[in-house]
Parts: C-alpha cells; sequence; structure tokens
C-alpha cells in the first residue's frame, strides 16, 4: 500500500518533467533516486514535501535517503 | 643548486601545471596553454556570453589584460530579464597580444599583470538581489579579489569548481585559484554519482559550494576522502546534520561557513554558525534595532542599482548579536524565497501565474524541507472547476518564462486566499 502511494508520487513528479511514468515492476528496492530514477534536487524536494503531505513523515528528517528501500524504511515499511 | 635555477625548476613546473579541468567538455588545460589560447584572442565582446566556462575565463583575463570593461552575461537570466537590462546590444574591443607575447612568459607574469588592473579595469555582474529584480554591480580587481589569500602555501591547492561560472560566487573560486596557479577542476555540471570519483582522480585539496550542491553528493557515500584539506560553504541556513556528514566524507578538511553577496562579497568565515566580524571591518558592520545586518558602502561594489539608507546597505538579513564582535543567522527579512541557495520574488511568480486564463487569484509562498531549504508553492483560487486541469499544465510549462526554480512545483486550489490584518497575503 505503502510503495503504490510512493509509486503514484514519484509518477506525478516523472509526468510533469515529461518523463515516461515507471511501473512497479520498473522501481526495486535499490532503485537510487538520483542515479537510476534521474531526480535532480528539485524533484528531490518536490518528493519529499509530497511524502511528508500523504504520510506525515519527513523523510530526510534524520540524515539523506536515496533509494527505495530506504525511503519505505522511514516510512516504517520496509518491505 | 644555485636559487636561480630552483626558480627556474620552478617556472617550469607552473608552465606545466593544470590550469582547467572538465572533464565533460573533454578539457584539460595547462597554464602554457592558457596562455596560448590567451594570446590567440583577437577580440572580446562587451557582454561575456559563454555556455563553457572555460572559455568565459580567458576571455575575462583578456578584458584584465587590456583594461576593457566588460560584463558577464548571467547564465540563470530569462530572456526577459536580459532585455529588461539591456543585454544584447554587444559590441567588440579589439585586442593585439603581439606586444605582449613577451610579457606573458610565464603564468606568473600573467598573475601579476592581472593583479597590476587593480582599479583600472571594471567587471558587471548580475545578482537576483534582495528585490528579486536582477541588479548590477561593478567590480574591481581589488574589490573581487579582497578576500583571495595569495602566497606560497597555497600554491599547492587543487580546486574543485562547484558554483554557476557567471556568479560572484564562482568568481571568487577563479581567482583565489588562478592567483596561486591552482588547478581548477569544474564539476559544476558533473553528474552527482561522478562528484566524489572526480574529486579523488584530480587530487582535488580544496572545494567551495552551496549546502545544495554538497547535499546531492555526499549522502551517497561511504567512501571517506583525506585529501580534501578545506570545505567552504555558504548561501544558505547552517545544516548541521550536513555539516557532521561532511566532516565524515572529508575527515581531514577544515569546514567553514561564508556569509558573501554579490554586492559585497565574501565578508565573515565561521567554522560553525556563529560568524565573527573582523577587526578590519570594524565600524563598516552594523547591527539594526530590528536586529537586520546592515554593510557600510565602502565595502560594497560600485551600483546604481544598490539602494542605501544614508551610508548603510540593508542586506535583509536578520541576526543575532551575541556579543561585540560575533553574530549568528536568525532569518530573511524579505519575502523572498530561498531555493538551494537561489532567490526567487513570489512576485514575479504571482505575476506569471495570474496571466493564465482561469486564474481568479494566486498566492506563492516557499514550503521548507531539507534539499533544498524552500521549494516554490502556489495556492490559486480558478474561475471554475473544469479549468483546473489546464492550469495546472500552464504552471508545468512555465519554465519557457521563469528559470527552473521559480516555477511552482506544488499547486493547490483553494476558495480564497488568506491575506493578513493589514491586507498582505500571508507568505508563510
Amino acid at each position: 500500500m505503502v510503495f503504490e502511494k510512493l509509486l503514484r508520487i514519484i509518477n506525478s513528479i516523472m509526468k510533469k518533467k515529461g518523463e515516461q511514468e515507471l511501473s512497479a515492476h520498473y522501481l526495486t528496492e535499490n532503485s537510487s533516486l538520483r542515479n537510476d530514477i534521474g531526480f535532480d534536487s528539485l524533484d528531490l524536494a518536490e518528493l519529499t514535501v509530497r511524502i511528508e503531505d500523504e504520510f506525515g513523515i519527513d523523510i530526510f528528517e534524520h540524515g539523506n535517503v536515496d533509494t527505495i528501500s530506504e525511503i519505505l524504511k522511514r516510512l516504517g515499511e520496509n518491505e | 643548486m644555485s636559487i636561480l635555477y630552483l626558480r627556474f625548476l620552478k617556472g617550469l613546473v607552473r608552465m606545466n601545471k593544470f590550469f582547467w579541468l572538465d572533464k565533460q567538455r573533454g578539457i584539460a588545460k595547462t597554464y602554457t596553454d592558457l596562455i596560448s589560447d590567451l594570446i590567440s584572442i583577437k577580440t572580446v565582446p562587451h557582454f561575456l556570453n559563454h555556455d563553457n566556462p572555460y572559455e568565459l575565463y580567458v576571455s575575462l583575463l583578456a578584458s584584465v589584460v587590456f583594461s576593457r570593461n566588460v560584463d558577464i552575461v548571467d547564465t540563470d537570466l530569462s530572456r526577459t530579464e536580459k532585455e529588461n537590462l539591456g543585454i544584447g546590444k554587444n559590441h567588440d574591443y579589439e585586442m593585439d597580444f603581439s606586444e605582449l607575447v613577451e610579457a606573458l612568459d610565464s603564468p606568473k607574469k600573467l598573475v601579476n599583470l592581472v593583479l597590476s588592473a587593480a582599479n583600472s579595469w571594471r567587471l558587471g555582474i548580475y545578482t537576483s538581489g534582495t528585490t528579486g529584480r536582477p541588479k548590477r554591480i561593478e567590480h574591481t580587481m581589488e574589490s573581487l579579489t579582497r578576500a583571495c589569500k595569495i602566497g606560497d602555501k597555497y600554491s599547492d591547492n587543487v580546486w574543485a569548481f562547484a558554483y554557476n561560472s557567471t556568479h560572484f560566487a564562482g568568481l571568487q573560486v577563479f581567482f583565489q585559484a588562478f592567483l596561486n596557479l591552482n588547478t581548477i577542476v569544474y564539476i559544476f555540471e558533473t553528474t552527482p554519482s561522478r562528484i566524489l570519483p572526480t574529486i579523488e582522480e584530480s587530487s582535488v585539496t580544496h572545494i567551495s559550494a552551496t549546502p545544495t550542491f554538497y547535499r546531492s553528493f555526499v549522502f551517497t557515500s561511504e567512501k571517506a576522502n583525506e585529501r580534501v584539506l578545506g570545505v567552504t560553504m555558504g548561501g544558505e541556513k547552517f545544516d548541521t546534520s550536513l555539516v557532521e556528514r561532511i566532516s565524515s566524507i572529508f575527515p581531514n578538511a577544515r569546514i567553514r561557513n561564508i556569509y558573501a553577496s554579490s554586492e559585497a562579497g565574501s565578508l565573515f568565515a565561521s567554522t560553525g554558525d556563529v560568524f565573527t566580524i573582523p577587526t578590519r571591518f570594524s565600524g563598516k558592520v552594523l547591527i539594526g534595532d530590528d536586529g537586520e545586518l546592515l554593510i557600510h558602502k565602502s565595502l560594497l561594489g560600485i551600483s546604481d542599482d544598490i539602494i542605501l539608507e544614508g551610508e548603510w546597505y540593508h542586506t535583509g538579513d536578520v541576526v543575532e548579536r551575541l556579543d561585540e564582535n560575533t553574530f549568528r543567522f536568525i532569518s530573511r527579512k524579505t519575502e523572498m524565497i530561498n531555493v538551494g541557495g537561489y532567490k526567487v520574488n513570489p512576485h514575479e511568480v504571482e505575476k506569471a501565474i495570474r496571466a493564465i486564463e482561469g486564474v481568479l487569484d494566486v498566492r506563492v509562498f516557499g514550503r521548507s524541507n531539507r534539499v533544498t531549504g524552500n521549494i516554490v508553492v502556489a495556492e490559486i483560487v480558478a474561475k471554475n472547476t473544469e479549468v483546473k486541469p489546464y492550469i495546472e499544465n500552464e504552471i508545468s510549462q512555465l519554465n519557457k518564462h521563469l528559470r527552473s526554480w521559480k516555477v511552482p512545483r506544488i499547486v493547490n486550489f483553494v476558495d480564497s486566499i488568506e491575506q493578513t490584518r493589514t491586507g498582505k497575503k500571508v507568505r508563510k
């Protein structure tokens, strides 16, 4: 459930960038936001704000996150 | 070995030392290459408008050697901003280096020639300023290099260049490195995953960058680099967790926080969040009754666009005085939104959104986050529900008119815009 919501948020950013949306199959736990998904600082800033609005958690509060599994861990769901 | 011979050897090393390394563009230039590129120049335009930072700085040095006043066109300016500033009506300065070939037979002589331009050459640069309207500020070699440290003990430094080359901070790194004949490694446009490897491969010893730039790469690596000795950051609020992380990646680096502005250049440095006013600025830095930091006009570049009150420039930065000579930053006084070190004027963004059909009212403000400090958010009152997708789409297209960091990343539709008691829009 958390993963689907996260994928939806990531895809809303991808769509605005004019890039192809990602499927659940493509996105793995080890996918890096910067290196694999191609997020820049502004994309990451938007992602953290949208996640905070959805889950009430600041994923960068205790340091940096870069992979999907790190985000899920911060959101309390280590799949 | 005679002293003369030692000097000769030292000179040889300098000639063959790399001046500029830009892996992405495939550029590797020694100081000898720099001089030969310099003396082959025939003309330099008044408005230096280069996408290639190496070419920009070669043209800049040529303008210094011939004392021709030039302007650096900020690559962040939009077309409209350039038009409003009258940028574009260009003219070329002709240059004949043939008589200077002998005078430029060593990099050291080039440095001395550049330094001798102290006040006879002027450089115009552009800044977003405290109001968001770009301002033109004129600098002399003296004001540009005031914070530079020159000496033998700096001669082996290797600088990572991590700023936009047309910005004041970039110019300061350039001159700090060039005046000591250091190697400059351009990493501003390097992809984050390649930044640390590039720093390692090029034996970088010093880095200066914004906190946002450091955040883009220090958290994704565990590997420590012991060669980096100096890390400087500035432009945003002090971030303790970032400083801790930088210390673990660069365990031997002295980390300094710099307070600088395009109007005045580097003014204060700190090792934590407490800034000390150097004794040489005694009487030239004031803290107003409302806590605003005021800078005396003698410390500023020359500009008709800088608004002074009496002899003082109001920085818009609110600080807390700790004792006679130290202070800490509290906040910005203005409504400007700081996105990763870039200032965004909410009024400019609101104007662009208000021009979209179906928008009845709009409020633009900053939403804080730990990645870029803030991102731009817009609240919009739409004419009706049907028009909302159109408005959202138009906003995502705004980067055609506005720089990317000015475009709202989050758009919320609301029934009405909240206002303060004085009728102003609430920005925070």
